[in-house]
C-alpha cells in the first residue's frame, strides 16, 4: 500500500517538473516586455492620452506639445506689425499728403449730386466700418498693448483697460461679422477686375501728383482697381478674421483643440495687419486724399464732378442707360 | 536664490491622488466649483507600460502662459515661481491654449469668451496680495512658501513620488535615486 502511493508520487512530481522545465524553455530566449521601457517621456511628449479623475478641460493630456515658435511669432512679429500697420501707416499718409498734396477736383463742385449708394448700402458700410475701428483698436491693444501702453500706466489703469478692451472687441465682432457678410455679399458684382484695372495700377490711379505721374486720370468703373484690392482684401481676411474669431469667441460651441485656438490666434493677427493697413488707407482716402469723396458713404450722392472725374465709365454708362440720378 | 520646481517620479506615483486632494483642501478658499489645480494621469491603464504622473503648473522659467497672455498679468517670484495677477486676468483663455501642461482652468466656458478669473497651481505660494492676507486667501489660496514650507501635494505625497523644491537638491535627489535602482529601465524616460 505504501509502495504504491510512493509510485504515484513519484510520477506525479516528474510529471509537474516536466510541464515546469517546458514552460521554462519556452520563454527562455524571448525578452519578456519591461513595463516603461523607457518610452514614458517620448510617449507624454507625443501627446499621449490617459485615464484621470480630473473633469478639467484638458486634463487628461499630461502634456500638449506644439510649435513653441508661436510664442515669439505673436510677440516679435506680429506685435509690432499691427502697431505698425496702424501708426506707421497713419504717419506715411500724412508724410505722403505733405508732400504730394491732395486730389483735388478739377473745376471744384458742381453742386449736382449724383446717386451712388442707396441709404441700405451706406448703412450696412456704417456697420461693418464703425465696429471695424472698434475692434483695431482694441484688437492692438489686447495683441500689443502690453508692449507699448502697459509700461507708461498704473497697474490698476491697465486692468480696467484691457479689460474694457476685451468687452468691446467681444461684442463689436458680431456686427462687424453681419456687415462684412452683407458688404461683400451685396457688393461683389461691382468689384470683379477688369482689363483697365491694371492701367489704373500702373499709374497708382492718377493720385500721384508729380513726375510721370501728374495729372494723370486712368479709366474706372463703378470701383476703380484700388477700391477692388480693398474689396477684395477684406472679403478674404474679413472670412479669415471672422472664423479664426468664432473659434475664440465660442469656445463652448467649437471646442477647439489648444493648438487650433493657437492657429485661429495667429491668423486672426495676420488678418488684422491686413485690414488694418487697408483701412487706413482707406479712410485717408476717402477723407482727406479725394476731394468730395466722404459725401459717398454720408448722403449716397457724389458731386458730378467726382463722379466723372475718378469713375467716368461708371458716369458714362449711367448717363447712357438712363439710370443716372440726381438728388432732387 | 532658489529656482522652485516640481518632479514626479513616475516609478513611484501609485496613483492614490493623494496630492490632488491636498492640494485641493490646502487652498479650497480659492477654488470655486469644478476646478482642479492637481490631477494625476495615468497613461497605458490597465496594459504593459503604465505609468502614473501628477500634473500641475510646472512654473516654467520660460513660461508660455506668460508670453501669449495679452493683460499681462503673470509674473516671476525670486523663487522662479510663475504665478499671476487675478485682478489683471481678463479671462480670455490664452494661457489655457499655450500652456502644454494644462494647468490653467477657468471656472466657466461661455459665449463670449466669458469665462471667468483663471486659477491655476501657486505652488503654494499665494499671489500679489500681502501675505497670508484674506485677499490672497479668497483669491490663490494658501502660501505656505511665505512660511518656509513646501508645497502641500509634495509634503504629502506618501510614496515621496512628487518632489518639490529647488531644482538642483530634487534632481539631486532622484539621480541618487536612479543610481540605486541600477537599471536603465528605472529613469523616468
Amino acid at each position: 500500500m505504501n509502495n504504491w502511493f510512493k509510485q504515484i508520487g513519484l510520477t506525479l512530481v516528474l510529471m509537474f517538473s516536466a510541464i515546469g522545465l517546458a514552460q521554462a524553455g519556452s520563454s527562455q530566449g524571448a525578452e519578456q516586455p519591461v513595463a516603461t521601457d523607457g518610452q514614458i517621456w517620448s510617449q507624454l511628449k507625443a501627446g499621449a492620452t490617459g485615464v484621470t479623475t480630473s473633469h478639467g478641460e484638458f486634463h487628461n493630456q499630461p502634456i500638449n506639445t506644439y510649435d513653441l515658435r508661436v510664442l515669439e511669432l505673436r510677440s516679435d512679429l506680429l506685435a509690432p506689425a499691427l502697431t505698425a500697420a496702424l501708426f506707421g501707416m497713419i504717419i506715411i499718409f500724412v508724410l505722403f499728403i505733405k508732400v504730394n498734396g491732395i486730389s483735388k477736383l478739377h473745376g471744384g463742385f458742381s453742386g449736382k449730386l449724383v446717386y451712388r449708394w442707396s441709404k441700405f448700402d451706406v448703412s450696412i458700410h456704417w456697420l461693418g466700418a464703425i465696429p471695424c475701428l472698434l475692434l483695431i483698436l482694441t484688437g492692438l491693444t489686447l495683441l500689443a498693448g502690453r508692449f507699448f501702453f502697459q509700461p507708461y500706466i498704473g497697474e490698476g489703469l491697465w486692468a480696467g483697460f484691457v479689460y474694457a478692451a476685451k468687452q468691446v472687441h467681444d461684442f463689436m465682432a458680431i456686427p462687424f461679422m453681419l456687415g462684412w457678410a452683407l458688404m461683400t455679399t451685396l457688393w461683389a458684382k461691382n468689384q470683379l477686375p477688369k482689363m483697365y484695372d491694371l492701367k489704373w495700377m500702373m499709374v497708382v490711379g492718377g493720385y500721384i501728383n508729380f513726375g510721370p505721374f501728374k495729372g494723370k486720370h486712368p479709366d474706372a468703373g463703378f470701383a476703380n482697381a484700388g477700391e477692388k484690392l480693398w474689396f477684395w482684401a477684406f472679403a478674404v481676411f474679413g472670412l479669415v478674421i471672422s472664423a479664426s474669431g468664432m473659434l475664440l469667441l465660442f469656445p463652448n460651441l467649437f471646442e477647439p483643440s489648444r493648438t487650433l485656438s493657437l492657429i485661429a490666434l495667429v491668423l486672426h493677427s495676420v488678418s488684422a495687419i491686413i485690414i488694418t493697413a487697408f483701412s487706413i488707407v482707406h479712410i485717408f482716402m476717402a477723407t482727406v486724399m479725394s476731394e468730395g469723396g466722404m459725401e459717398c458713404m454720408v448722403s449716397g450722392y457724389c458731386d458730378e464732378t467726382w463722379a466723372s472725374q475718378h469713375h467716368n465709365l461708371w458716369f458714362d454708362e449711367i448717363k447712357e442707360n438712363g439710370t443716372l440720378k440726381y438728388k432732387d | 536664490m532658489a529656482t522652485m520646481k516640481f518632479l514626479c517620479d513616475t516609478k513611484r506615483c501609485i496613483e492614490c491622488n493623494g496630492c490632488v486632494t491636498a492640494c485641493k483642501n490646502e487652498n479650497d478658499s480659492a477654488l470655486e466649483w469644478g476646478i482642479q489645480r492637481r490631477r494625476v494621469v495615468t497613461i497605458n491603464d490597465g496594459q504593459p507600460g503604465e505609468a502614473s504622473i501628477s500634473v500641475a503648473c510646472m512654473h516654467c522659467t520660460d513660461a508660455p502662459c506668460q508670453a501669449v497672455c495679452p493683460a499681462n498679468c503673470f509674473y516671476k517670484t525670486e523663487d522662479g515661481l510663475t504665478l499671476h495677477n487675478k485682478d489683471t486676468c481678463i479671462g480670455c483663455g490664452y494661457c489655457l491654449y499655450a500652456c502644454p501642461f494644462g494647468a490653467p482652468q477657468f471656472p466657466k466656458k461661455g459665449a463670449f469668451g466669458s469665462r471667468g478669473k483663471m486659477d491655476k497651481c501657486t505652488f503654494c505660494a499665494g499671489g500679489p496680495e500681502e501675505n497670508h492676507s484674506d485677499a490672497e486667501r479668497q483669491k490663490y489660496g494658501s502660501n505656505r512658501i511665505a512660511e518656509g514650507k513646501l508645497p502641500m501635494c509634495a509634503e504629502l505625497c506618501a510614496t515621496k513620488s512628487l518632489l518639490a523644491g529647488d531644482a538642483e537638491i530634487i534632481s539631486s535627489i532622484y539621480r541618487e535615486r536612479v543610481a540605486y535602482r541600477g537599471s536603465k529601465n528605472a529613469i523616468w524616460g
